[in-house]
């Protein structure tokens, strides 16, 4: 691993590159850094630069100050000088017990994971037990067993190591067996790669950042404990720790005579050693888990914006996107989407189609103001085109201009989402009746309860779903029937728009085809609009009125669905087509072949595409 | 049920290790701990009868001819009967004795103040994590300074300035000596005012930890689909944070209980010292600094019990929290 650097044959193959692996610069990690480095100078340099730190002199706990920075103990001795010393036998410790947990945590977790069968059952369960019982009292014991003239450094640390590396070794259990089952360790193993090969070459370096991070970790806890240990009186004998310190200041009553410059520098060396690995441990854990990277304040307050509603151009429409741009402001700013118009009339399908990363999603959550830092709309409007007669006189609404408040009242109410993949958009831990509910206790506090059971109940009735199923949790439920529930869930407050995110993109192709066509059913019983979001061009010929295709941010054709069937204007909408495959095989034969959109007529039979009627 | 089952099968297994543990312990370390034992007994006058020496040589191992598989069973027999020896120091108590003496305290010390910690650190860690991206992140690294403070220590400092500085709260003990041990108001408050300080140290070293770990997974929950979906419900932030952010983010640290719990009980054994708190952290020391190794030991499978029921306690708790764990076992 030492010469690696020099060429490299091969890309990492599905592996992060080693740059990942390092952590990323951010103030944290400088000051965790520089505490580091300076309690380790004092451990490593210091004792060369001070005096004996066993000389006593007749200068009794003398105030810091003169010859003796930091004053002196009750015997005279200098406490600088101690202070070096007991570091270094602190280091010492905490850096034997790191190196020795570690590699056992890494044994019994990576090992035993890797080797799968009973031999992981019983390391797990042999970690497991190990640390429910508790640490220190046993260490206690243990150490009050080895006579007092063996208790050397070496025994303490090997003590110390024994009761400490199960916590580790779970978490490294655990991040292993998902890294056994990727792709190129799988690969690996079927070329016959041996396995130590395979744990150094293809697990190891994925799993270095944790190691780090249990790695800090273990010298964390060897430090503190070994410093209450020799605080006790059980540490290593003849070796000094800041530990030690501690025990002497307290038993030379420091703490009674006022002596807190012998009793608050060993302490504070522990608490800012330990604070400065804990400060470089976020960094490693921000390359484990990206998502805790600092993100930028927010800005104090979103520019208040005058509402400047887009006139209705007739009573039919009911949604007015007009030249909105959505910018990821990034170090370079990304134009997620740019300059988008598109209306929706009542009772309408709206097809909103392009590849994935063409914007499509960044602009049905820009609608609904769901989208978040760093994203931000730049220009344009957004305008709902109330229904008459309801609440207010048909009000043209300007959704970007609402207060929070406005909008959190807007949202589901007038304008509800169905999310792609149902298996997290629902809330693992809350039942389906809660989910359902608490939509129509914070919108329709007016509700009686009687009220919003038989509410829930119609919805379930509508998509489907069998009313027994409010008191189910998500994980009981089939991915269909969560998607179902989403759509019911959608329904509840008689939205008059209704945004579909890849609602059926997860779903086999009979369970899709069940729910397109209940989608269908449901327009035209109830008459909401859908904005229709996918990736699947040819679905939405056969679903939608009318379509729009992105690329790159952009609408690039913007059409009935008939006619761009017949006629796709723009080249990338003709080769979005011709990119899903026919039932023949032959690509872009799949839109062509027939004289009527009635490609699936073999009903039941799976087709790539997913074709509906 | 088959949840249930395999946890208090695993509490079992745990119970039966640290069982063994504590009977090979003493056996597989140098010297001779019976005889140090039997000396210490003569020093201070007490009567060396056979059953006495018996009961600590099936404790501590000996070379008294039996097979040591014969010494394993007696020693289970005589730990399930309660029989923990008698103690050396305080001779001719019997070990449980004094330990259920101690108990109390530390039971009551350390539950309360540990559930503090734990109530408070979720608390502030949901809204640190909800409230990402304000000033309160620069709290975050503020936090591992308390984490990596020894227990100990803090509970020095705390004493210098509360105690010996200000005098708002007693050096230590843990009640008014003049105050006679009973259920009534006067020993009670007696005891809460001995009490603060410890629990305080407990919570202050404490709290960071649970901080930090809620906070990190409110960040990672924050970011589900299911939150987005609450938010494009139109739900206020304040159901959303707690029903559908914090009460996912919370499963975690419920189930990573055990470990913490080690850390605290080992913080407040020291701490007990500090405090010379009537507890059973400081039995243990007592024990220790005499030789008194049924006590010692007797003190560490107590506490290894009272950890054990403890995670057993949260794990059914997780249960009732996390509706995945009840049916897929």
């Amino acid at each position: 691993m030492t010469n690696l650097s020099a060429v490299t044959v091969e890309p990492p193959r599905g592996r992060a590159g080693w740059r990942s692996m390092l952590p990323r610069w951010s103030p944290k990690l400088g000051v965790g850094l520089v505490l580091i480095g300076l309690i380790t100078f004092l451990g490593v340099v210091g004792p060369f630069l001070v005096g004996d730190p066993n000389t006593i002199r007749d200068i009794s706990l003398t105030a810091p100050g003169g010859e003796f920075w930091l004053g002196t103990t009750q015997t005279g001795q200098d406490i600088v000088a101690q202070l070096a010393h007991a570091t270094r036998g602190s280091l010492y410790i905490g850096l034997l017990v790191g190196v020795m947990a570690t590699a056992l945590s890494a044994l019994f977790g990576i090992v035993g994971s890797y080797v799968g069968g009973y031999v992981d059952e019983g390391f797990s369960l042999f970690s497991n037990v190990m640390l429910v019982i508790p640490g220190l009292p046993l260490v206690i014991v243990i150490s009050a067993f080895v006579p007092a003239d063996q208790r050397g450094s070496w025994t303490i640390a090997v003590v110390l190591a024994i009761t400490g590396w199960a916590a580790s070794a779970r978490v490294l259990r655990a991040q292993t067996l998902s890294l056994r089952n990727r792709d190129y360790v799988a690969a690996a193993k079927v070329s016959g790669e041996k396995p130590w090969r395979v744990i150094t070459i293809e697990i190891l370096p994925n799993l270095l950042p944790l190691l780090a991070s249990q790695f800090v970790f273990s010298v964390i806890y060897a430090i503190l404990s070994e410093a209450g240990l020799s605080f006790l009186g059980l540490g290593a004998s003849n070796s000094s720790t800041l530990g030690t310190m501690l025990y002497y200041a307290q038993n030379g009553f420091a703490l009674q005579r006022d002596a807190w410059w012998w009793f608050v520098p060993p302490g504070l060396i522990i608490a800012l050693f330990g604070c400065g690995l804990a400060l470089v441990n976020f960094s490693i854990d921000e390359i484990i888990n990206p998502k805790l990277r600092d993100i930028p304040r927010r800005a104090a307050a979103e520019a208040v914006r005058v509402p400047d509603p887009v006139k209705r151009p007739d009573d039919d429409v009911v949604l007015t996107v007009e030249n909105l741009s959505v910018v990821y402001q990034v170090e370079n700013p990304v134009h997620a989407v740019k300059d988008v118009s598109i209306t929706l009339r009542r009772g309408e399908i709206l097809g909103l189609a392009g590849e994935s990363g063409c914007g499509k999603t960044t602009l049905a959550y820009a609608i609904n103001r769901l989208h978040r830092p760093p994203a931000e709309v730049t220009t344009g409007s957004v305008t709902f085109h109330d229904l008459p007669g309801q609440d207010g006189a048909g009000d043209d609404v300007d959704v970007l201009a609402l207060t929070p408040e406005e909008l959190r009242a807007f949202r589901w109410s007038k304008l509800s989402m169905v999310f792609q993949g149902a298996m997290n958009a629902l809330n693992p831990v809350l039942s389906i009746k809660a989910q359902l509910e608490d939509v129509l206790t914070t919108h329709r506090p007016e509700m009686t309860k009687a009220q919003r059971k038989a509410k829930c109940e119609e919805v379930l009735k509508l998509v489907g779903v069998d009313v027994r199923r409010l008191s189910s949790f998500p994980h009981e439920l089939s991915g269909g029937m969560r998607q179902r529930v989403m759509i019911a869930m959608a329904l509840l407050l008689d939205p008059q728009v209704m945004i579909m995110d890849e609602p059926t993109t997860a779903l086999d192709v009979v369970v899709q085809r069940g729910i397109l066509r209940e989608i269908l059913r449901l327009r035209d019983e109830i008459g909401f609009a859908v904005l229709f979001i996918t990736h699947d061009l040819p679905l939405l010929l056969e679903l939608a009125d009318r379509i729009a295709v992105m690329k790159e941010g952009e609408v690039v054709e913007y059409a009935e669905a008939q006619r761009m069937f017949e006629r796709p204007a723009h080249p990338y909408t003709r080769q979005l087509l011709d990119s899903f495959p026919s039932l023949t095989g032959e690509r872009g034969s799949f839109v062509r072949s027939g004289e009527q959109m009635t490609p699936v007529d073999r009903s039941g039979e799976p087709t790539p595409s997913g074709g509906v009627r | 049920m088959r949840y249930y089952a395999r946890k208090f099968a695993f509490y079992l297994v745990a119970l039966w290790a640290a069982l063994t543990l504590n009977f090979f312990i003493p056996r597989l370390m140098p010297g001779n701990p019976v005889d140090i034992l039997m000396a210490k007994l003569a020093q201070r006058g007490g009567t060396v009868d056979p059953s006495a020496r018996r009961a600590y040589e099936l404790l501590l191992g000996a070379n008294s001819g039996e097979s040591l598989l014969d010494q394993y069973f007696s020693y289970l027999g005589n730990m399930f009967r309660g029989d923990l020896g008698i103690s050396v120091s305080s001779f001719p108590t019997p070990v449980s004795q004094i330990i259920a003496e101690a108990l109390p305290w530390t039971l009551m010390l350390v539950g309360i103040a540990t559930f503090l910690s734990f109530v408070l650190g979720i608390a502030l860690g949901t809204f640190v994590g909800w409230r990402r991206g304000t000033w309160l992140d620069s709290l975050v690294p503020a936090t591992t300074v308390l984490a990596a403070v020894p227990y100990f220590w803090l509970a020095l400092i705390l004493v210098a300035v509360l105690s010996s500085a200000w005098g708002w709260f007693p050096l230590q003990g843990g009640y008014d000596v003049v105050l006679w041990p009973g259920w009534n108001a006067d020993f009670i408050g007696s005891a809460i005012y001995y009490g603060t300080l410890p629990a305080l140290t407990i919570v202050i070293s404490s709290v960071g930890g649970w901080l930090l770990g809620m906070r990190n997974m409110m960040v990672s929950t924050t970011a589900e689909d299911y939150v987005l979906t609450a938010k494009a419900k139109g739900l206020r932030d304040s159901r959303i944070m707690i029903k559908y952010a914090a009460r996912n983010a919370v499963l975690p640290s419920v189930a990573g209980f055990a470990i913490s719990l080690g850390f605290v009980v080992a913080g407040s054994i020291i701490t007990e010292q500090v405090f010379s708190y009537p507890g059973i952290g400081s039995k243990l020391l007592q024990a220790v600094q005499n030789n008194d190794y049924a006590l010692m030991q007797g003190i560490f499978l107590v506490i290894t019990v009272a950890v054990l029921g403890a995670n057993l306690v949260v794990d059914l708790l997780y249960a009732v929290i996390d509706p995945r764990t009840r049916v897929s076992g």
